[in-house]
């Protein structure tokens, strides 16, 4: 690492519908484990991962929500001192698709403060043939609602993980004026 | 006289701080403390005398995972300081008391005078605070944790807002503002 090396704290959150693989996702990205059995997550799972990304340090601090309503109320919270959000759905599911526009984004815009920087997540992509989401509908939602970027993700496997966390990270780095491609 | 390194705690801070953490971000999240922290095994605390004192460290583990889970996470730590206070000081205890216990259930290097005391205001002087944050220096829990402790002695017309000095690191002075609430 260069002497101009900088540290940057990044406080991220996941989002999205109950059983989209949120949890699994992060489980993948820092652990590259993956629990075949759905636990739902009470409250907040709060992780960590320090990164480099080029020459500069960032330490991450992921807060996957949980997805049920009844965390509506104290979600507000948890968003204090968010800088980027993972928007996720579930490829096979419509439903969680359409709350991403009905829900998840209005949720980050409300209560994060600072313009934040987001990814566009469909998750299960391991799953092809039950799916009932098309990648190009994917796409079209991701430019309308101005994501930096969308990926189809497998948890499962990792296919394309670290490179949707890396993405939004780069992201962000630029917002912060860093010179990151 | 910056760090912490020997002190002890009684049982009954650990469980109260872990009871606030599942109070506001759940089971998750408070397991994710102790995770963090390297302290699973405090997960259940059941069958602890509350009484007894261990060594600092666990404490100071967790306090510094939280540190860095809550990064900037000011308005849940100051949540998070408010049920610390209602699980650690039930009612029944006047403010004065509370403070001077604390010293006694938290022995280390630390120190909370009570500089004046007035009926509506109180200014209180943290030296070498335990709880203030090992990387901003922040100390929001610790400041809901006072504001509860004194607001729990008041009554339902009352509220107290409070302003927060910095002297230097880890040491601030608390000033506490007793005030009318006018909705009644």
């Amino acid at each position: 690492m260069s002497d101009n090396a900088r540290e940057f704290v990044f406080k991220l959150t996941i989002l999205g519908d109950a059983a989209v693989g949120k949890t699994s996702l992060i489980s993948q990205y820092v652990e590259s484990t993956f629990q075949e059995d759905y636990k739902p997550t009470l409250g907040a799972n709060i992780i960590r991962k320090d990164v480099n990304i080029d020459d500069t340090k960032v330490r991450l601090i992921m807060w996957d929500l949980a997805g049920q309503e009844k965390y509506n109320v104290i979600r507000s919270m948890y968003f204090q001192g968010c800088v980027g959000a993972l928007l996720v759905y579930d490829i096979t599911r419509e439903k969680t698709f359409a709350a991403i526009k009905d829900k998840w984004l209005n949720d980050f815009k409300k209560y994060v403060e600072q313009e934040g920087a987001y990814i566009l997540i469909g998750n299960k992509k391991d799953l092809e043939e039950q799916r009932m989401v098309k990648t190009e509908e994917g796409e079209t939602l991701g430019k309308q609602i101005k994501a930096c970027n969308f990926v189809e993700t497998s948890a499962k496997y990792g296919e394309n993980v670290e490179k949707a966390f890396e993405n939004l990270v780069r992201q962000i780095l630029r917002n912060h004026g860093e010179d990151i491609h | 006289m910056t760090e912490h390194n020997n002190g002890l705690v009684q049982n009954k801070v650990i469980t109260a701080l872990l009871q606030a953490y599942l109070d506001i971000l759940d089971y998750d999240g408070m397991k994710s403390i102790l995770k963090e922290a390297g302290m699973l095994e405090f997960k259940d605390r059941k069958g602890t005398n509350p009484n007894e004192y261990i060594t600092l460290s666990p404490f100071k583990k967790i306090l510094f995972a939280q540190d860095v889970l809550l990064y900037n996470s000011f308005d849940l730590l100051y949540t998070i300081g408010k049920k610390f206070s209602f699980y650690l000081f039930p009612f029944g205890k006047s403010f004065q008391e509370s403070i001077e216990e604390l010293t006694q259930i938290i022995k280390t290097n630390w120190d909370i005078k009570i500089l004046e005391k007035t009926a509506e205001s109180i200014n209180l002087k943290i030296e070498n605070c335990i709880f203030c944050s090992k990387i901003d220096n922040s100390c929001d829990l610790f400041i809901g944790f006072i504001v509860h402790t004194l607001e729990k002695t008041l009554s339902a017309q009352e509220k107290v807002i409070y302003e927060a000095s910095k002297a230097r690191k880890k040491s601030f002075q608390l000033k506490l503002k007793i005030k009318k609430n006018n909705k009644f």
